[in-house]
């Protein structure tokens, strides 16, 4: 019996500290606008993401980037530039997932698998705008940074 | 000597929209004749902006019940498990019979309901899809993309038969694009509303004022566009009212 009880306090220390922890933030869905190509611009908006999940927790927030247009650069700069490529790779490894615009592959003549770093048939949406309304509507909070 | 008239409250209550007619157009006017003023009010309208973009997700909640349910949710969920605990520990008295396991899963689920049913449910907003674009740029490039974007949707929503609206507001540099002695797209301009009544195409006032009071400008819209008092604060009310909000 006694055990028993030190276990539940143990359980409920355990869940509280659990709590104390989520209780900053409640679980955010977030979707980042890139359609610029300016490359501080885009780093700068890189280290937003990273802040960002810092002060979330990685577990208790849904990232993606939505890019479309002249914002496709980000994954042209990450294919050839060491840095931006391990920022992009730091993120996704966070789980922070990584739109592309299919309008613009088509309009832009782009070879995602040759111009762009890391993206696969499944990272590729049909309109960037859309997908910008849609997230929004599933109840994404949206940030232009 | 604004600064005497007007407090904050009511600059607040401004930016809010929430004074009266009368009031409203004592303030516009003190506004404009006071550049000072002016410029509180807009540092007003972006921090109302940025809140309300922090705080986007649940639309009807203020944001303090959402702590305070969070908080209670939590101590709800202890409460629960500690009677768990208890009662298990009453119930059976030989401790070997509950091992740690049989409690962690048990506290898992309770957790994670919790938490569920604290996240709002943003996704269901109606059947009309209303999308807002925000152009406040002078850029030539972004005056296309906001057009052509505007476009895109329209063209998928009324080829999907999807009841939707769309509205361009453009304020600062923006403004160029309806500006009938500088856009560059009157015509296309005049097609799109032409083809569309479902797309509205709004300029801020205060950047009209604006111009007016540094540049002597008087600016002439473009035949179909309509004006909003702030493009700002403009841009807070349709996130408030559930439309989607894109910046170009």
């Amino acid at each position: 019996m006694k055990k028993l009880l030190v276990l539940s306090a143990a359980l409920l220390l355990a869940l509280g500290a659990g709590m104390a922890q989520a209780a900053g933030y409640a679980k955010q869905k977030v979707v980042y606008h890139v359609n610029y190509s300016d490359e501080k611009q885009l780093t700068a908006a890189m280290g937003n993401i990273q802040n960002h999940i810092n002060a979330v927790g990685k577990d208790n927030i849904d990232v993606k980037v939505v890019m479309h247009g002249p914002g496709l650069d980000l994954l042209k700069i990450a294919n050839t530039n060491p840095d931006m490529q391990q920022k992009v790779v730091n993120l996704k490894n966070q789980k922070v997932g990584f739109q592309v615009c299919n309008n613009t592959l088509v309009g832009r003549k782009i070879n995602y698998k040759n111009d762009l770093f890391d993206v696969s048939e499944k990272d590729i949406v049909p309109s960037g705008v859309a997908e910008l309304a849609k997230l929004q509507q599933e109840g994404y909070v949206y940030i232009k940074p | 000597m604004n600064e005497q008239k007007f407090s904050d409250e009511f600059l607040n209550a401004f930016v809010d929209e929430q004074l009266a007619a009368e009031e409203k157009s004592r303030a516009y006017q003190a506004i404009g004749a006071d550049p000072a003023l002016n410029q509180r009010v807009c540092e007003l309208r972006k921090l109302r902006d940025l809140v309300r973009l922090a705080y986007q997700d649940p639309p009807a909640a203020p944001v303090p019940n959402l702590r305070t349910h969070r908080y209670r949710a939590g101590s709800v969920a202890a409460l629960l498990l500690l009677t768990l605990g208890v009662t298990l520990g009453w119930l059976l008295h030989d401790p070997v019979a509950v091992p740690p396991v049989a409690d962690a899963p048990a506290a898992a689920p309770l957790v994670t309901a919790a938490a569920t049913a604290l996240s709002p449910a943003a996704a269901t907003r109606g059947r009309e899809t209303k999308v807002l674009l925000h152009l406040n740029s002078g850029n030539r490039a972004r005056m296309q993309e906001v057009l052509d974007e505007a476009e895109l949707l329209l063209k998928h929503y009324r080829a999907n038969r999807q009841i939707a609206r769309v509205q361009i507001i453009v304020n600062g540099e923006g403004l160029n694009l309806l500006r009938a002695d500088t856009s560059p797209y009157p015509e296309r301009v005049s097609a799109l509303l032409k083809r569309y009544d479902n797309l509205l195409l709004a300029a801020c006032q205060n950047t009209i004022d604006r111009l007016k009071r540094e540049q002597g400008l008087i600016a002439r819209l473009l035949p179909g566009t309509v004006v909003v008092d702030s493009g700002v604060a403009q841009i807070i009310l349709r996130q408030q009212q559930g439309w989607i909000y894109i910046q170009v």
